[in-house]
């Protein structure tokens, strides 16, 4: 390896990153080829090559090799691009993919980051469909925080650098909708509303409801796309944007008139913009509950219905918290609209969420989250639940019968046929109406029993076992 | 807090947003329904405001939800109503596009079931049948169970309502909506008694249809009749509203077409003899005349499903042909012609032999018709009027100015097929009683197109006795037609069977009766001036080819056209008494002369075998001479014959009572015409200043005859025609009686 090596550091470092690359390709590929089973790792020798002359982190200190220049760099860049998009096999591609991007816990991953971002923000640009595909597994798999700064880097690149380009990232939303998927799940995780400087610039909001509006389904690409068993790593990204967007909406109200208190105080207030945003969050906490309706009518068809919490019962509790602090810092007199549409929203979700099966915790769970909150008729009576009334001629809302709306995808979570005596009873499917007498509320859904009994085809035959952790703390 | 309660506070609060919020408001309702899913009020509110957005996906799959978890909801009855009602009409505007959107986005099972459920509340037949139509349409399989008895359903409810036209609505949705649902339906099996019934309905329909009279209803009549046509009084609307349909829906289009659809279809179902499929009326003939040669052969079943794929095929070609053929003789009888320039024809005996010298007639026409008649002796005797078997049918010509009727030779070809399904309808007892059980159904006899048709077909025959029996019917049928024809061009249609009449007696040698009716049709008519070069270049062609006098001829039914046609039909009569062998009729051979002045020089051999004939008698007594003979030729020659070089015939021409005749601008004229003929001097012994001239003021009766001449002369630039309408009129009575 060090001879590689040797005769790596005469090269220029645009020739020598080229070679790494193509070495990569040959014996991952190869690799890959002989034993198509579990995804072959990646030896320490080839890391090591890999940040020395792509990511240029120089291994020797008595070595001080020349740099890569710009022009260089983005020529790299270049190659990588058609690298990507000219390698057929979708395994070799995420293979390789994480073997560059794949953060390894030292050093390099600053550089690594900083090479990524570039790449991402180019494939956008000239919409590579590759690169973006292997960059939505990259933001399954990767740490939340590392998430966050890949989502700031397109943010700023499309959004605040040059304002008119954000159509641009709009558009790649037909050309890589699991990409879209998982940005939305980051943006979400980086505008928090937390403060003023959290809040999500307009023209991105208008993006993310554009790309709902138009196929709300998008929400649950990569929760539909993510077989059961596969154990993600710990601190990624939630599996839906649900959640994030759910704050969104539920903070907005008052995150804006927190932010027109400061803003009135600096001088001026751009009502017209506020209203453009109140509207679209309007908008997007309509497409939040379809989206709920949707995964009802999925859980039910995988049997999954009051089995698997979509929504965690920890973040609804942190999302009620936050709120009741907004709530706090707001003077109840001027922001009483503001206060009750936060609470009608959030009342409106819970509801809507815990009939559908996607949040599994009981009304007296609910009295409990919510009992710091002001008053609120809506949210009173989603906590004290319907008054029961005998049933009628017909049984429940049964979105599922109707054939039309909501054809049935495949999915890789099916078969579940060991489920089926599970849920005997028909009022399983309404856990609004009949909670079921024991809970998973609180289980994540990788920690489901049932799913570890038999092992369902998953959609990526690539699944390498040294990627199931490869977040470590940064030294 | 009831549950009542809660869902009225839902629904309230998602409709004070909707209009300000609409998103919020459907988050309320969803959120309320995953509450009360039971709850009837909270998504028939999410319906509505889906409904009232026009958007039709979201809309749809609510309806959806709501038909089928509350099922018995008036108001949902009341929407479903609604959205069948724009699925059964026209109507193009959005709101109704919109809910035939909701209803495509349905499944079929439930259009199906909302379908029949609407069905069930319809209670107005038509309404009802639309609706089962509309289900049938879409779902083939319920044709099986529902398609007889809807058809039933229709033509009993058209005989209940006892209506007077096969053009009705229950017939329309019968014969073009539910009747071809039936027939091309393979899971039917249908008897063959059955399926000839509804072909017989759908054919006295679309016959009905192609053959409905301009509608009479000024609120239909389309604009281009207010703006003054030549005949306002005449409705011919192009727009056709069935009663009970809306004017889209009472269009049909092609009709013939799709007949022979519907025959061929049927032909191939009740397996008739060579049925491939429906081709084209003239194959249908033509199957059948083959057909027919094998009928004496055949008995029992056989024989029946052979009458009757005849008996259908040869009608209905009979009927389309007898169509094409009326709508170019008479268009104003029909809806959809144009009624500019579309003239009507009258069918009549073809006199442009007339002019022909009276001894070649007689041998070539009299002895030709003997002959044919000894040799068509043994054939059947369907045209056996026996006194006037002028001319039989066979190879009888119908001349017509081609120029004038540009589609003639498929007008005469009509005729041609028509009369030949005609004839092979009463080829066979059995096949004539059935056609007849079909044309007593129809009412046929109250079909006065059918009627004309029927006349000219006798005509042609040559059943001149027969013929003038169906005028007297055709005129039975004209009144109510006619109502409001009060021009002077319905006039003529109507004068169509006076022509006719009058052609007929002349056929069969009536000249006095033929004459009663001719001039009572010049009465009715307007000289116009006469065009001279177009009529004798017509003329001119087709003298080049002789004809042997029993042949007919289209004339277009115009003052222009019938005038010259009735001269020469008195002509015709006179001329055969003028120059009876051994006999003198002056009268007669006066009448002759002055008919011959039209179309002159035609009648110049006429003209001068009747002047030998005046020769040879020494003398000739015409008193009307100086009133209506205006042919300076004639003049010339009437002259010389007064002269000793002329034979010094004894001319008594001079009207017994004196007329007053105004010279004015003729004078130029005139004077142009003599130094033309200044070689007969004899006419140019005196200027033109004496303006009138009596008989009594004097100088002898030479002088007189010489005045009258001189007179005559200046009278040659008047208006020819002119001068025989006055001679008509005028001279009526004498005309009349000097016939036998």
């Amino acid at each position: 390896m060090s001879d590689i090596r040797h005769a790596l550091l005469r090269r220029d470092p645009l020739s020598a990153a080229k070679e790494v690359l193509y070495h990569l390709d040959i014996s991952l590929g190869s690799a890959l080829q002989s034993a198509p089973g579990p995804t072959p790792g990646l030896d320490k020798s080839t890391v090591d090559l890999v940040e020395e002359f792509i990511f240029q982190v120089s291994k020797d200190r008595s070595v001080q090799r020349k740099r890569m220049s710009c022009v260089q760099e983005l020529q790299l860049l270049e190659i990588m691009c058609s690298y990507f998009q000219e390698q057929s096999k979708d395994a070799i591609r995420q293979v390789i993919f994480s073997a560059l991007f794949g953060l390894q816990g030292n050093k390099a991953d600053e550089s690594r980051m900083s090479v990524l971002g570039k790449l991402v923000s180019m494939a956008v640009a000239v919409c590579r469909v590759p690169i973006l595909d292997c960059a939505a597994t990259w933001l399954q798999r990767t740490h939340s925080a590392w998430c966050v700064r890949l989502a700031r880097v397109l943010v700023d690149d499309y959004c605040m650098l040059v304002p008119c380009s954000i159509s641009t990232l709009q558009n790649i939303c037909s050309a890589s909708p699991r990409f879209c998927c998982q940005l939305i799940s980051a943006v979400t995780a980086l505008y928090d509303l937390s403060s003023d400087e959290l809040t999500p610039p307009p023209a991105l909001l208008e993006m993310v409801v554009g790309w709902i509006t138009e196929d709300p389904r998008l929400l649950l690409l990569t929760f539909i796309n993510t077989p059961l068993t596969s154990s993600l790593p710990i601190g990624c990204l939630e599996v839906t944007p649900l959640m994030g967007l759910l704050r969104w909406c539920v903070k907005a109200p008052l995150a804006y008139q927190r932010g027109r208190k400061s803003t009135v105080t600096n001088g001026h207030v751009d009502t017209e913009k506020v209203g453009e945003c109140e509207e679209l969050y309007s908008k997007l906490h309509l497409s939040v509950l379809q989206v709920f309706l949707m995964l009802q009518v999925h859980l039910t068809e995988q049997n999954l219905l009051g089995r698997l919490a979509v929504l965690q019962a920890e973040s609804v509790a942190v999302l009620v918290e936050e709120v009741s602090r907004l709530v706090d810092e707001l003077n109840p007199l001027h922001a009483a609209n503001e206060i009750q549409l936060a609470l009608d929203r959030l009342a409106q979700a819970l509801q809507v969420a815990m009939a559908t099966g996607a949040l599994l915790c009981t009304r007296e769970d609910l009295r409990t989250l919510c009992s710091r909150l002001p008053h609120n008729n809506l949210l009173q009576l989603v906590m004290s639940g319907p008054v029961v009334q005998p049933p009628p001629h017909s049984g429940p809302f049964q979105p599922s019968l109707y054939p039309y709306i909501h054809p049935a995808r495949p999915s890789p979570l099916s078969p579940h046929a060991t489920h089926q005596a599970a849920l005997s009873s028909p009022h399983a499917a309404h856990p609004a109406l009949s909670p079921l007498p024991t809970h998973p509320a609180l289980s994540p859904h990788r920690s489901l029993t049932p799913h570890t009994a038999h092992s369902p085809l998953p959609p990526h035959t690539f699944h390498p076992a040294a990627m199931a952790f490869p977040y470590r703390p940064i030294r | 807090m009831s549950a009542q309660g809660d869902c009225d506070f839902l629904v309230k609060r998602a409709r004070e947003l909707v209009t300000e919020d609409p998103w919020a408001a459907k988050a309320w309702l969803i959120t309320a329904r995953t509450l009360y899913p039971t709850d009837f009020g909270i998504q028939y509110e999410m319906y509505i405001i889906e409904r009232n957005a026009e958007r039709t996906t979201s809309a749809g799959r609510l309806l959806y939800d709501i038909f089928i978890n509350f099922p018995d909801q008036p108001v949902v009855w009341r929407e479903i109503t609604v959205i069948t009602a724009a699925l059964r009409n026209d109507n193009q505007d959005k709101h109704a596009q919109f809910l035939k959107g909701v209803f495509e986005t349905l499944p079929g099972p439930v259009q199906c079931q909302m379908l029949l459920k609407a069905t069930e509340q319809c209670f107005n037949t038509l309404e009802k049948a639309e609706m089962l139509l509309l289900l049938l349409k879409r779902f083939p399989e319920s044709v099986v169970q529902h398609g007889v008895s809807l058809g039933e359903s229709l033509l009993e409810a058209e005989n209940v309502e006892d209506l007077d036209t096969p053009v009705n609505c229950f017939r329309k949705l019968f014969v073009c909506d539910v009747l071809p649902l039936i027939i091309n339906n393979m899971e039917m099996r249908l008897p063959a008694s059955l399926l000839h019934k509804y072909m017989h309905k759908a054919a006295e329909f679309y016959i009905g249809y192609v053959t409905r009279g301009p509608c009479t209803d000024p609120q239909l009549q389309g604009p281009q009749e207010v703006a003054g046509l030549k005949s306002p009084g005449i409705g011919r609307g192009q727009r056709f509203v069935i009663e009970g349909l809306s004017e889209k829906s009472s269009v049909v289009t092609e009709p013939w077409e799709r007949l022979l659809e519907i025959v061929g279809v049927v032909g191939a179902r009740c397996e008739w003899q060579g049925e491939k499929g429906s081709r084209t009326y003239t194959e249908l003939l033509q199957r059948v005349k083959e057909l027919c040669r094998y009928l004496p052969g055949l008995e029992g079943e056989t024989l029946s499903r052979c009458c009757g794929q005849i008996v259908t095929c040869s009608t209905l070609v009979l009927f389309r042909s007898a169509h094409f053929y009326v709508s170019t003789v008479q268009p104003s009888l029909f809806q959809n012609h144009n009624s500019l320039g579309s003239t009507p024809w009258v069918l009549v005996e073809d006199l442009s032999s007339v002019f022909n010298d009276v001894e070649v007639e007689r041998s070539s026409g009299k002895h030709a018709h003997k002959k044919r008649k000894l040799a068509d002796g043994r054939e059947k005797t369907m045209s056996s009027d026996d006194e006037d078997a002028l001319g039989k049918g066979r190879g009888r010509h119908i001349l017509v100015n081609k120029t004038e009727m540009p589609g003639w030779a498929e007008t005469l070809e009509h005729f041609r097929t028509a009369r030949e399904s005609w004839d092979l309808l009463h080829s066979h007892d059995a096949l004539e009683s059935e056609f007849n059980k079909i044309c007593l159904a129809w009412k046929t006899e109250s079909w006065l197109w059918f009627r004309i048709f029927l006349t000219d077909m006798i005509m042609y025959q040559g059943q001149y006795r027969k013929a003038l029996s169906s005028l007297v019917q055709m005129s039975a049928l004209q009144p109510q037609q006619s109502q409001n024809s009060l021009t002077a061009a319905s006039n003529l249609e109507m004068h169509r069977a006076l022509i006719q009449q009058a052609s007929c007696h002349y056929a069969l040698g009536e000249h006095r009766l033929a004459c009663e009716k001719l001039l009572e049709v010049v009465s009715g008519l307007v000289p116009q001036n006469q065009e001279p070069t177009k009529s004798s270049e017509e003329q001119g062609r087709v003298r080049n080819k002789p004809r042997k006098g029993n042949d007919l001829r289209l004339v277009p039914c115009t003052s222009k056209d019938i005038l010259p046609f009735c001269l020469q039909l008195m002509l015709a009569c006179f001329k055969l008494r003028a120059f009876a062998d051994g006999g003198r009729d002056d009268l007669a051979l006066g009448h002759v002369i002055v008919l011959l002045q039209h179309d002159w020089p035609q009648g110049e051999a006429l003209f001068l075998k009747a002047v030998d004939k005046i020769c040879d008698h020494g003398s000739f007594q015409y008193e009307n001479f100086f009133n209506y003979v205006t042919n300076i030729d004639m003049l010339e020659e009437f002259a010389y014959l007064r002269t000793t070089e002329g034979g010094r015939v004894q001319l008594e021409l001079l009207p017994n009572q004196g007329m007053l005749i105004k010279q004015d601008s003729s004078h130029a004229f005139v004077s142009s015409l003599f130094t033309k003929h200044t070689h007969y001097n004899i006419f140019c012994l005196h200027s033109f200043r004496h303006h009138t001239v009596t008989r009594g003021i004097t100088k002898g009766v030479k002088e007189d005859f010489r005045l009258a001449m001189e007179r005559q002369v200046s009278r040659c630039g008047e208006n020819l025609l002119s001068v025989l309408h006055r001679f008509c009129i005028n001279e009526k009575i004498i005309l009349v009686q000097s016939l036998p």
